[in-house]
């Protein structure tokens, strides 16, 4: 298999590593050390390798690193980057509602369900769990995850009318 | 010394390890890495049961990156993983039993190498002819998959007296139930790594219920003492009993690669492998005859229950044995006839699964009862009011019931919260006019023996270690595992609250063999009980030595102090910290650290009779699953279901009703869902494409009740709840279902297509078109 050097922009910053040219992205980014992306299935059912890339939401055993480059990937490592303590609403709300129980889908639970929050996603119980239903959870039932969609949603808007920084 | 009001138990805290599992910063095996790493991967059987003429590792020996290649001849110690009969070698010599039989191990550089080597392993078989299932198993001329034959194991309860019960009975009612397979699905899949350490000693970090059977398994391969093995569970991505005894397997396959190479060694399962090769739910046969008197009272009950094995025993006469003890559920049966065949074929690896054989005798006599009710023209929730065990009534088993029976309890609440008696005279008004879309709303009943059986008393002792830093700070090692189900968090409490300190004070560490004694398994909704009391045994020893100085320090006497929540008060007055107190104890001397035990009561039991005390305790529950079919599709969906428990007292109630949920969406998979198609041994779908489990879209809303009966030796009361959730929900939707149906279905899972097929043999309830 012939190997080649490739960069990936991942959570706002550029990393590089030879890799097989074949290489799967979820490889890529687990090998490159965000290992919070997991493998459940390799075959895009069960969702624990989402991550977002441009924008969107995919299964990152299904596409090749090399696809990724030049575009913006973004893991459970990232989504709270920008608020406090590291957080995304939802990972809070997330730890509140009890939707975690063993945590191996929860990667692309949390990936998925702050990129439904994020992009404005309708909040009845239909409309989330549409969201999540790429997302396989063997623990939960789910309740709990729709729960904390909800949940974050309402702390979601005190963050944004800049409750957070009185809070923080 | 329990405290009368608790402010740490009974409050729904958040788990332990949730924000390191929001973050994605857990460590799960594959997750961990180590310098010199190896990748094993295992070269299995092409046949379900062939002869083995030869193997032949030269090619992949020489495949570039690879290290080294192993057989049977290679292991040191006994070739044999039997965890309770030794029927299991780890690499097969000479027969193929299952195609899950491992023949040969390579490690290499990459898994990719380590997977294309093993392709490189050629073996030769002279096939057998393959017995797929227990009848054929059974017959006369059978061939046999091991030498003594194909009955592993025979069970039974004996009760009564038969015939007066069969005399006594109006109706009698006999069917034959089936049960299919389940697959875990844990989302994440086995895997382990072995590492030699330098001082000789090799550590196993594994995805796993169980260190101590890894333990075992590993010394026993390798032909070492146990105290040469280490086992640290990693961070677990659900189990659910498939990572009881099986993750000792490969356990013991990269031990043996490690010690061949001297390198750390990681072995991995893709889906595939995972579903291929990891133990099962039991299939079972169930052939039930119940009777029952004019006035709905079960007279006489007769259970033959058949249980495919697969190739090795494994837990499977274990899980029989439970199936055995409680086939009659929480019921007075003052007749009782149980036989129970465990057999060997060559399908798949039967093996522990959350209700360990439960599901499958109360899916057959929740059925049966409903049927009865139809029969004497009484609800089906009267039937179990007139029938539910009591305090002071006896089992199936003859083991009367001293305390904590929420039986009657769940089901009242149960029935009540649901409306169900409305709802269900609704349903038959509803499908008396609606000729495709039916609807459908009905109960399941479950008991559920806490801890481990009195055949497996054996292993009942857990362990704890404790230690109150100088600082305050708290280290908690216990023997029982986190497997998702938030054992940490509920032990972390009990230990907070004995103590007296602050939840957020104690830190519980990673399970690790050398820190507890061998504290038997983390099955059977035992940890809060088991782990919970040695941690309550540890944490008095040492609050009691803290009380002691707190008590020379402030010159007030002991029982005069209290304290809790990190403050040491007397007299309603805050006098101390709990750090000052730990501090003051470091200074003078005082040993802070204290090891926990703790170990039932000896179970009085007949393996013969199956007469005894089979349980320490029992759960209670009832679920009430409401249901709408589409007859022209086949489509059941389970909108909402309403979920009574008693759990003895629930230390977690955020985290029980967790349990509750998950239990029943994994439950419905299991009625509804999940059938792994099994052709001559072979399994056709292992992955999640043909193998579907619920997703969020096919999860009803639950309503959860706590019923709360203390159970006098329990920590705080507590029972267990883990699996109970999931025992009755199957039994319910089964019900519900063939009430909308007018059909009863006697096997799950109750698919779309084996759901029309019933149907179509059945006119009377065509759809319209």
């Amino acid at each position: 298999m012939k190997h080649e050097e490739l960069t990936l922009s991942i959570n706002g910053a550029k990393r590089s590593a030879v890799f097989p040219s074949d290489v799967r992205l979820l490889d890529a980014i687990r090998r490159l050390g965000y290992t919070g992306t997991k493998e459940g299935c390799g075959e895009g059912e069960c969702g624990a390798c989402t991550v977002i890339l441009d924008g969107r939401p995919v299964d990152s055993c299904l596409i090749y690193a090399k696809q990724a480059v030049g575009r913006a990937i973004v893991t459970v490592e990232g989504v709270g980057a920008t608020y406090p303590g590291g957080l995304h609403p939802f990972q809070r709300a997330m730890v509140l509602t009890g939707g975690v129980q063993c945590g191996f889908c929860t990667p692309g639970v949390i990936v998925a369900g702050c990129h439904h929050l994020d992009s404005g996603g309708a909040l009845d119980d239909g409309s989330i769990k549409d969201a999540l239903s790429g997302n396989l959870c063997r623990c939960t039932g789910y309740a709990k995850i729709v729960q904390a969609v909800k949940l974050a949603a309402q702390s979601h808007e005190l963050w944004e009318n800049g409750a957070a920084a009185q809070e923080h | 010394m329990a405290v009368d009001s608790p402010s740490i138990v009974s409050t729904p805290a958040s788990r332990v390890d949730a924000l390191d599992k929001v973050r994605g910063h857990s460590k799960y095996v594959d997750d961990l890495d180590f310098p010199g790493l190896l990748y094993c991967a295992v070269v299995t059987s092409a046949h379900p049961h062939a002869e083995i003429v030869s193997i032949d590792a030269s090619e992949a020996k020489s495949t570039p990156g690879v290290f080294a290649v192993a057989t049977a001849a290679e292991i040191p110690g006994e070739n044999q993983v039997g965890v309770s009969t030794s029927d299991q070698p780890l690499l097969v010599e000479q027969k193929a039993r299952m195609m899950a039989d491992r023949l040969a191990l390579v490690a290499a550089d990459t898994a990719e190498n380590a997977r294309s080597a093993a392709k490189k392993v050629k073996v030769l078989y002279r096939p057998l002819p393959t017995v797929s299932d227990v009848d054929a198993a059974l017959a006369d001329g059978a061939p046999p998959i091991h030498e003594k034959g194909n009955l592993i194991a025979k069970k039974q309860v004996i009760k009564g007296e038969m015939d007066a019960g069969w005399r006594a009975s109006k109706i009698v009612l006999e069917r034959v139930y089936t049960t299919g397979y389940q697959e875990h699905a844990y989302l994440e899949t086995n895997g382990v790594i072995a590492v030699p350490e330098a001082d000789g000693i090799l550590t196993v970090y594994a995805s796993a219920q169980c260190p101590f059977y890894i333990q075992k398994a590993v010394a026993r391969v390798l032909g070492e003492e146990l105290a040469s093995i280490r086992c640290i569970q990693a961070t677990t991505g659900g189990a659910f009993g498939g990572k009881e005894d099986y993750p000792s397997e490969p356990a013991a396959c990269a031990a043996l690669m490690a010690r061949l190479t001297g390198r750390p060694v990681k072995l991995v399962y893709d889906r595939a492998e995972d579903m291929l090769w990891s133990s099962k739910r039991h299939p079972m046969k169930i052939a039930h005859r119940l009777g029952v008197d004019g006035d709905g009272r079960i007279t006489a009950c007769e259970v033959k229950l058949y249980c495919d094995a697969g190739a090795y025993n494994g837990l499977s006469a274990v899980v029989a044995e439970r199936a055995n003890a409680t086939a009659l559920g929480p019921y007075r049966v003052p007749n009782v006839r149980v036989d129970t065949y465990v057999v060997y074929t060559n399908n798949l690896f039967g093996g522990a699964f959350r209700g360990f054989g439960s599901p499958q005798v109360t899916f057959a006599m929740e059925s049966q009862l409903d049927e009865a009710a139809a029969a004497l023209g009484i609800s089906p929730a009267e039937i179990r009011r007139r029938n539910l065990l009591r305090v002071g009534d006896a089992t199936a088993t003859s083991q009367t019931l001293p305390e904590s029976v929420g039986a009657i309890e769940t089901l009242e609440q149960a029935v009540a919260r649901s409306d169900f008696e409305r709802k269900r005279a609704e349903a038959e008004a509803f499908n008396a006019r609606s000729p495709d879309l039916k609807k459908g709303i009905a109960i399941g009943c479950c008991m559920y023996g806490c801890c481990l059986h009195a055949g497996g008393q054996f292993l009942e002792g857990s362990g704890a270690l404790l230690h109150v830093r100088a600082d305050g700070s708290v280290n908690l090692a216990i023997g029982g595992t986190e497997i998702g189900q938030g054992a940490f968090t509920v032990v972390a409490q009990l230990a907070a609250e004995e103590l007296g300190c602050p939840l957020s004070s104690v830190r519980v560490v990673p399970v690790n063999t050398d820190l507890v004694p061998d504290s038997g398994p983390t099955v059977a909704s035992r940890t809060t009980v088991m782990s919970g009391n040695a941690a309550l045994d540890a944490a008095r020893k040492v609050r009691a030595r803290m009380l002691e100085v707190a008590s020379q320090k402030l010159d007030v006497p002991i029982e005069k102090l209290a304290m809790r929540d990190g403050a040491l008060s007397a007299g309603g007055l805050t006098r101390a910290s709990f750090k000052e107190i730990a501090k003051a104890c470091y200074e003078r001397k005082v040993n802070l650290t204290a090891e926990g035990w703790y170990a039932p009561p000896r179970k009085e039991w007949n393996e013969a009779l199956g007469v005894g005390e089979a349980y320490s305790v029992y759960c209670f529950a009832t679920q009430i699953a409401e249901v709408s079919v589409d007859l022209r599709s086949g489509r059941v969906v389970v909108e909402h279901v309403t979920a009574a428990h008693d759990v003895g007292r629930a230390i977690n109630p955020a985290m029980v009703t967790g349990q509750v949920e998950g239990g029943i969406v994994q439950g419905l998979g299991y009625a509804l869902m999940e059938e792994l198609k099994v052709v001559d041994g072979k399994c056709l779908n292992p992955n999640f494409t043909d193998y579907l489990i619920p997703s969020a879209l096919d999860a009803p809303s639950v309503d959860t009740l706590l019923i709360e009966l203390p159970f006098s030796r329990g920590p705080y009361g507590a029972k267990g709840v883990g699996e109970p959730s999931l025992i009755p929900i199957a039994a319910a939707v089964a019900n519900a279902v063939s009430f909308a149906c007018g059909h009863r279905f006697t096997h799950i899972p109750i698919t779309p297509e084996r759901l029309l097929s019933a149907l179509d043999a059945d006119t009377m309830i065509r759809p319209s078109t």
